[in-house]
Formats: C-alpha cells, sequence, structure tokens
C-alpha cells in the first residue's frame, strides 16, 4: 500500500486524504459508554461550549440534557443550589435569625446583613428576622419553582451573574427634592424602608413604588429595624415608635431613653432593644408597649448593637463592648482593648468582632470574654463590618475594604475600594457591594478580590443593600436623595 | 508485601500478543496492581490475560505506563481536584495523544477498563478540548457526525441555547 501510495501525484493524494479523513473520523459519543462520555464533558466548564455540543446530534442532546453534567458545572462554578445550600454554622443557642440590620448615621452599614435570598432558602437567615421566611419567599420574591434540573438552576444563575457583570435594569427615584442625610436602608421580603434625618421613614414595595411615609417622629429618625410587617425606630426625639408598615399608624411610642436612640435590634417578633447616647441599653416588649429591661453600665454612647438567641452584644464610645444576657438583664463580659470608640460590632454566636476610631478589628471569644485576634491593617475607623462564616469584611474612613479569614485570623484582600469613606458594604459568597462617599457603588468578586463593576456613580451614596438578584442604593445627586432599584432576574419568558 | 519494581510481568492481549513490563509499570492499572496483590507469590511468573484490549492499544497503554511509572499514584482528593482545574495536558501526553480517533477512544475504553485514572483524564481531556471552541458545525466535521435533526428541531435546540451565547 505504501508503494501504491508513493506513485500517487499530489492530486491524487488529495483524494485518498478526503477519502480516508473521514474514515478515520469517528463520533466519540457514539463510540463509548455513557459513563466516559459524561467523564469528558466533565472537563467543560464553559457552558457556552456545552450549549453548541448539544446542537451536534440527537444523540449529544441527549447526553448534554444529563443532570449530571449540570450539577458539575454549578459545583464548578460555585452556583450552590438552593435547597441544597449548605448553611454555615448556626450558633446552636441562638434562633435562626441574622444579626439584622445595624443602623445609626451615615456612617454607619448594614454591615451584618446575610441578606443574600438564596441563604434564605436554605434555612439560613435572611436579614428578615422571619421565623416563617419560607412561606414569605415562595409568594414575595421567588416566583419560580424552587426544585428544577441543574440545567435550568445553572441556566438562571448564569442569567443572574452574568447580569450582575454587565446587564441589569434599574428604575431611580427620587426620595427628597433637599440634601438630606438617609440614616439607614432595608430591603425586606416585602418592602424597601428608608429613613431619613428629616424625621421621615419611606416605604416602598420591592420595585420602588412608594407605599406609604410614617411620620410621628419629630427629629431625625437614626435606626431601625423591620420584622415582617413591623418596624421599629428610634432617632434624636429620643421616642423608639413601632409602626405597622401596612397601614402606616404608629402602634407605640416608647419613651424611657434620655438621648439619641442611634441602634435598635430585634431578637424576635415581640422584643426590641436599642441603645442610646445615654449609655443604656433597653428591652422592649413593642407587643405590650413597655421597657421589659434597661441594661446599665457603658460609659458612654451605645454605637452599635447585635442579638443572637438571649444574648445581646454592645459597642460603645466607651471603647469597650459588653455581652448581656436578655433574660436576666445582666451583663456577663466587657470586652475592653481598644482604644477609643467602637464603631461597629457583628456577633455570630460564638464570635464578636469590633471596630474602633483606633483603626484596629478585635475578634473575641463570647463566651470567655478574652480577646482572641487584633486585626491591623486599617488607617482609620473602621465603621462598617460583617461576619459570614469564616469571613470578615471590614470597611473604613480610610476607603478601603477588607475581606479576613478568620480561620487565619488574616487578610486575604485589600480593596482600594474609594476615594474617601466607605459608607456601606455588604457581601455573600459571591460578591461584596460597596459604596462611598465618593459617589460609587461598585460590585467586587469576593474570592478574586477583583472589581466587577461599577454599579452607580452619583455624589454621596449612603447605604447599599443587595440580595441575591436585587441591589438598592440611596445616594445624593444633584442635591437631591435619589434610590436606585437594580434587579438582575433573567426575563421570565427564559423559563 | 514487598513490591520488587523489577519483577517482569506478561501480559496478554486479546488478539494472543505477549507484552513483558516490569511490575511497578504494570501497577499503573489499579485492575492488575490489584490483582497482583490478590494472587501474592503465585502471580509471578504467571500470564494475565487483559481480554478486551487490541495489541496494538496495549501497547500504546503500556507506553505511557513506562513514561509515567515513577508518577506518585493519585490520590482520590487530587483527582476531584484535578477535575476542577483546566484541561491542561503536559507536553509528553499531548504527543502521546496525536493519534488517529479511533485509536485515542481505544486508549479512554482500555484505561477505564485498566483503572488508570490519569491516562483516562489525559485521554477525556484531549476529547473534550477537541469539542471547544467550536461551532456545532464544526464539531460535526471534527468527527464526522451527521446531523440528525429535523431543520425544525434544529431551530427550536438553537432557541434553548441561546442563552449561552449572550455574554
Amino acid at each position: 500500500l505504501a508503494d501504491l501510495l508513493n506513485m500517487c501525484t499530489t492530486q491524487q493524494l488529495s483524494f485518498v486524504h478526503q477519502f480516508v479523513s473521514p474514515l478515520l473520523k469517528k463520533d466519540p459519543f457514539t463510540s463509548l459508554p455513557d459513563e466516559l462520555c459524561l467523564r469528558i464533558l466533565s472537563f467543560i466548564d464553559d457552558p457556552q461550549v456545552l450549549a453548541r455540543a448539544s446542537q451536534v446530534s440527537r444523540r449529544w442532546r441527549d447526553l448534554l440534557s444529563d443532570d449530571v453534567t449540570w450539577k458539575n458545572l454549578c459545583v464548578k462554578h460555585d452556583y450552590g443550589r438552593r435547597l441544597s445550600e449548605v448553611s454555615y454554622g448556626v450558633p446552636s443557642y441562638a434562633p435562626r435569625r441574622p444579626s439584622a440590620v445595624p443602623l445609626s448615621d451615615p456612617e454607619f452599614v448594614n454591615h451584618s446583613f446575610p441578606g443574600a435570598v438564596p441563604t434564605a432558602l436554605a434555612g439560613v437567615p435572611s436579614h428578615q428576622p422571619s421565623h416563617s421566611f419560607e412561606g414569605l419567599r415562595s409568594t414575595a420574591s421567588s416566583p419560580r419553582p424552587k426544585l428544577r434540573s441543574y440545567k435550568s438552576h445553572f441556566k438562571q444563575r448564569y442569567l443572574v451573574e452574568s447580569a450582575w457583570r454587565t446587564g441589569g435594569r434599574n428604575t431611580t427615584r427620587t426620595i427628597t427634592q433637599d440634601n438630606r442625610v438617609v440614616t439607614s436602608l432595608h430591603l425586606t421580603p416585602k418592602y424597601i424602608v428608608v429613613a431619613l434625618d428629616n424625621a421621615r421613614i419611606h416605604i416602598f414595595d420591592r420595585e420602588g413604588n412608594a407605599l406609604r411615609t410614617l411620620s410621628g417622629h419629630v427629629m431625625g429618625v437614626w435606626a431601625m429595624v423591620p420584622w415582617e410587617d413591623t418596624l421599629v425606630s428610634g432617632g434624636c426625639d429620643r421616642d423608639v415608635r413601632v409602626w405597622d408598615m401596612t397601614t402606616g399608624t404608629c402602634m407605640h411610642t416608647l419613651r424611657g431613653h434620655t438621648s439619641t436612640v442611634r441602634c435598635l435590634k430585634m431578637s424576635d417578633s415581640s422584643t426590641a432593644i436599642s441603645g442610646s447616647r445615654d449609655t443604656t441599653l433597653r428591652i422592649w416588649d413593642i407587643r405590650q408597649g413597655v421597657c421589659r429591661n434597661v441594661l446599665v453600665g457603658h460609659q458612654a454612647s451605645v454605637r452599635c448593637l447585635e442579638i443572637k438567641g438571649d444574648i445581646v452584644v454592645s459597642g460603645s464610645y466607651d471603647a469597650t463592648a459588653k455581652i448581656w444576657s436578655i433574660s436576666e438583664g445582666r451583663c456577663l463580659h466587657t470586652l475592653s482593648g481598644h482604644f477609643s470608640q467602637i464603631y461597629a460590632i457583628a456577633f455570630d454566636g460564638h464570635r464578636v468582632i469590633t471596630g474602633s476610631l483606633d483603626t484596629s478589628v478585635r475578634v473575641w471569644d463570647a463566651h470567655t470574654g478574652e480577646a482572641i485576634a487584633v486585626l491591623q491593617g486599617h488607617t482609620s475607623l473602621v465603621g462598617q463590618l460583617q461576619l459570614r462564616g469564616n469571613t470578615l469584611v471590614t470597611g473604613g474612613s480610610d476607603g478601603s475594604v477588607r475581606v479576613w479569614s478568620l480561620e487565619k485570623m488574616c487578610p486575604i484582600h485589600r480593596l482600594a475600594a474609594h476615594d474617601n469613606s466607605v459608607t456601606s458594604l455588604q457581601f455573600d459568597d459571591t460578591r461584596v457591594v460597596s459604596g462611598g462617599s465618593d459617589g460609587r457603588v461598585k460590585v467586587w468578586d469576593v474570592k478574586t478580590g477583583h472589581l466587577v463593576r461599577e454599579l452607580i456613580a452619583a455624589e454621596s451614596v449612603w447605604r447599599v443593600v443587595f440580595e441575591d438578584e436585587k441591589c438598592v442604593a440611596v445616594a445624593n445627586r444633584g442635591s437631591r436623595v435619589m434610590m436606585e432599584v437594580w434587579s438582575f432576574s433573567p426575563p421570565e419568558d427564559a423559563y | 508485601m514487598s513490591a520488587d519494581g523489577n519483577t517482569k510481568i506478561k501480559l496478554q492481549s486479546n488478539d494472543n500478543a505477549f507484552i513483558e513490563l516490569d511490575r511497578q509499570v504494570a501497577e499503573r492499572s489499579i485492575l492488575i496492581k490489584h490483582m497482583l496483590e490478590d494472587l501474592g507469590e503465585a502471580a509471578l511468573g504467571q500470564t494475565i490475560p487483559i481480554p478486551n484490549v487490541t495489541e496494538p492499544v496495549l501497547r500504546k497503554v503500556v507506553e505511557w505506563c513506562e513514561h509515567h511509572r515513577n508518577d506518585p499514584p493519585s490520590t482520590a482528593d487530587e483527582e476531584s481536584d484535578n477535575r476542577k482545574k483546566t484541561t491542561e495536558i503536559e507536553e509528553w501526553d499531548q504527543k502521546f495523544m496525536q493519534v488517529d480517533q479511533e485509536m485515542l477512544f481505544e486508549i479512554i475504553l482500555a484505561s477505564n477498563y485498566l483503572d488508570i485514572k490519569p491516562l483516562l483524564d489525559v485521554g477525556c481531556k484531549t476529547v473534550a478540548n477537541m469539542i471547544k471552541g467550536k461551532s456545532p458545525e464544526e464539531i460535526r466535521k471534527t468527527f464526522n457526525i451527521t446531523n440528525d435533526f429535523t431543520p425544525e428541531e434544529e431551530e427550536q435546540i438553537r432557541r434553548e441555547n441561546e442563552w449561552a451565547e449572550d455574554r
């Protein structure tokens, strides 16, 4: 045969080549058993390649509709399936609720705010401190069926992720026509709630349509916390008010504090805890409308607090943090070490994290009250922190955002986030969203630390919160307070 | 038991060819390794039949095992790690895999049967790389596949997969 081919002209050889080469080709997916075909596909992590491959032939289409491939892809892309998403360690003595949103002055942020939606479905607390979030979710924010194939799950997450990178739809609303300070912002399964220093609280639906305004406070509102349809608020007029957000009526006006209410949290549907410039914390029964206890001990303004189960932790301008038992109404530990005011606190049931004007972040053992670590790096006030599993994200007046590992007690990423103070930050398994007084809202990849996108450019960003498929920011623009609502949901017809 | 790497093992392909190789090389195959362990001393000097593999393929597989005789054994963990990683293939393996498709698929089948995971993965990665970056028509050409969709089906499946093109 070799002799024969040697005698051929180039033309003849070219003919032979054309004739022979298809014969040497073979469809791998008809030559190999399914299990090996799927193994081959497991080495492909680009969905575009898989999507194109499924258009080759019926055999290829059938193979590619096998969910194993898409399950692998979900794993590779870290698209945890919603219902099977692993919850991060929720402490045993804590109820399943997040440290809700700290409220206070504009430098403060919705830090401990694991409000991202998917975790909520997994039984991890959403920021909405509802124990019945399952039901709320399904009606309010999850119109799609919860159980679906990995392929459609992948597709959905893929489309959401690409919308975060380059797409999304946004609407802008004017909240006030004058330059005001927005003191807090909440995104719940039903509402967007905005509080301002002009004593007003505005309630919107999740698309940003105005529902009602809560009027009653006579001075700036500096702290608030939503719980389903209830809202508890406080501020310069020293009153704590309990509102029904469905009607806008004020159900209780709770008096007792002798100075500005700086922070508010709820531990269950009838218990709110407020911290005040008068150095005390007050535990309120908001159903009865009575003060159940006053926690006395701090020497200066109580600036931030966080609740898990029967434990409330508070950070104060007296440079200490305190761990209190709610039921006993007494201080269990005083955390001393900071050299100046504490502005931010996070608590997961085991560890307390504090951020201070002394530029350090400290990690404490909540059971013993002992210091575990001092995280150095910020060069100015640390006003924002969020703790999630073993990851801590901090933001400071130095404009930087830092991602820390609490396993190694070391920094993972240092993001030069903003030209000015970081006014707001939140993160989930995928991203960090930060807002700054430089007017920018930036989206970062939490794993790589890379900037994904600059979402908003305004004059000054007061607050930003996000969920899986939604992001809300309030900012000053053109001497107005504006709210931008971004949606990253794929169009419904994609299903 | 002490595995003397220089002990010779004889394999018999399904077309009755005999291939002699060092035991250490043969034990790149987990199937053979377990077989030898089960047989113990009795294995020495025996011929091991490999009924599913023809001589040319078996020679190719043995060539790979010779080259990789000193590779550390892969653990289960490593394996899952590797799969997460890219489809990079080392240069020698790339050259080794420059064979016709029939042979490539035979090597994949043989390495699967003989339980040589690293070789199986090199084979699978090679095929995966032949798929990547191609349009459906280019894939068909690469593997001489007939498009058996009706035009309607083709249009429908194109629309179903449009989402992945949009980036």
